[in-house]
């Protein structure tokens, strides 16, 4: 047997899949609202009137997800050092083939995507709950912009982070399933977090 | 729809288009087409109270697509009591039809009237965030209302009843063309609505700045919702299909970061 380390707790792997199947329902209606050659996905969904509660709904799940993800990552997220920013200055290795300086628990790009993922969720579901509530003509046309701002974040950085996870990174996706890694692929992936533990 | 005249719901082409010619000259505000369209429309009368004015109610609703509005302007000259129909003025440019997430709910007809199709209607109030002239109001299960000009009279050969039952020809109806023409005729040298967003089709015949009746001079789509449409609308699938790309082209170019020592962990 190979010697395996947590990197997710059961809870944090079940959250984080709240959160990608909430926010992928919520794509999927919005983008059948937001343009009208993609209405048939609204139609999918069941007509429009009921893609709009499901967008709705998904929003307060997405949300109440988002929210229960700060106990998990923003702590780690906002410990930007030197080698942070040396990673973000080489953008990983990903494009040299270098190897980057190490990195914690979470690395910087991981980081600095979760703080972006953050910002524009709570803006994207602040948003969002005034434009279901209704309020005056000048705040719906700023909160409807304000929406569509962070959505626009939220689509340009969310494929970059599945990427990421997947194809990119072999072996990274096992945390969203098992949420355990290889002790090998954690000191190659994340060193200085393996010496925190004091597996080393 | 004839799509040579409205592309994507925009007035492109005059011609066809149908409107009403508004003059508050003649108008004495009997409000004989305040009360005509809410007959026409089956709207109930709404209860009001004495707040200083004969113009009521306050505002429009969604029982009340029409209200002639009573401005008082006193200046160097004598006073001046205006009469001016407020509704919904069927923009060639309507800022509610760019702004709906839901296709069929606001429709332009063959005359170019900006029309509303109720079932199609989800309620989510951004028509009014798109409108420059603050119409759509909503009913009690927040479906869109507005004044649709009689778009239930007109394809079929009748006129509004507002322009209808008008005894002073305040509020004429006729061809969106022509009634320029005759407002011109009749010495009014700029006919509000004749230019802006693709031609109002209310047009308003006014011997002073528009300024004077409380119109906006230069009425245009709300400027946060023109950079949405012009510029956060397009982004929004370019950036997904942008990042989606990238990402791909990554992966078959550079590769991923095989690590051959820990290989055995790929899920
Ligand atoms: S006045 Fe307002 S509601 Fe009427 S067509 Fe123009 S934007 Fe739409
Ligand atoms: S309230 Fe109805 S008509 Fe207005 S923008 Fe929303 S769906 Fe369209």
């Amino acid at each position: 047997m190979m010697k395996m380390v947590q990197k997710a707790t059961p809870w944090e792997r079940f959250n984080h899949w709240v959160l990608l199947l909430s926010f992928f329902v919520l794509t999927l209606t919005g983008l059948g609202f937001l343009y009208n050659s993609l209405s048939w996905i609204n139609t999918a969904f069941g007509g429009v009137h009921l893609a709009r509660g499901i967008h709705n709904w998904a929003g307060i799940i997405f949300a109440a997800s988002l929210v229960l993800t700060m106990a998990n990552y923003l702590g780690e997220s906002l410990k930007f050092g030197s080698d942070d920013f040396a990673w973000l200055g080489q953008l990983g290795g990903y494009l040299s083939g270098r190897e980057a300086p190490p990195q914690g628990k979470l690395n910087a790009g991981q980081k600095l995507f979760y703080l972006l993922v953050l910002v524009a969720g709570l803006v994207i579901c602040a948003s969002g709950l005034i434009l279901w509530m209704g309020a005056a003509q000048g705040t719906m046309q700023l909160v409807h912009l304000l929406h569509n701002l962070a959505f626009l974040i939220l689509v340009i950085v969310v494929p970059f982070h599945v990427y990421a996870a997947t194809a990119l990174n072999p072996g990274t996706f096992r945390i969203m399933t098992r949420g355990t890694v290889p002790l090998k692929w954690a000191k190659k992936h994340h060193p200085k977090w393996v010496k925190e533990l004091g597996l080393e | 729809m004839t799509t040579q005249v409205y592309a994507q719901g925009r007035t492109r082409n005059q011609a066809g288009r149908k409107g009403l010619l508004v003059t508050p000259e003649r108008c004495t505000a009997c409000r004989g087409c305040q009360t005509a369209c809410k007959e026409w429309n089956h709207l109930l009368a709404e209860k009001t109270v004495n707040w200083g004015t004969y113009e009521n109610p306050p505002d429009l609703t969604s029982n009340l697509y029409n209200k002639i509005r009573f401005v008082e302007v006193t200046g160097n000259k004598d006073i001046d009591w205006l009469f001016i129909s407020r509704r919904c003025v069927h923009c060639g440019d309507a800022g509610c039809m760019e702004i709906c997430p839901s296709p069929g709910a606001l429709y332009r007809t063959r005359e170019g009237i900006v029309a509303y199709d109720r079932d199609k209607c989800i309620g989510c109030k951004l028509c009014q965030a798109g409108c420059p002239f603050d119409i759509p109001r909503y009913d009690a299960d927040d479906r869109v209302t507005k004044c649709h000009l009689c778009d239930d009279r007109v394809p079929h050969g009748l006129e509004p009843a507002c322009s209808k039952v008008c005894p002073t020809d305040a509020i004429r109806y006729g061809d969106w063309q022509s009634l320029i023409a005759q407002a011109k005729e009749e010495g009014y040298q700029t006919v509000y609505g004749e230019k802006d967003l693709a031609g109002l089709g209310i047009l308003y015949a006014f011997k002073e700045k528009p300024e004077y009746y409380g119109f906006d001079s230069t009425p245009g789509i709300p400027a946060s919702v023109a950079f949405w449409k012009g510029v956060l609308k397009p982004l929004s699938l370019l950036g997904l299909g942008a990042s989606v790309g990238a990402a791909l082209v990554h992966y078959v170019t550079i590769g991923p970061k095989e690590d051959e020592e820990s290989e055995g962990g790929a899920a």
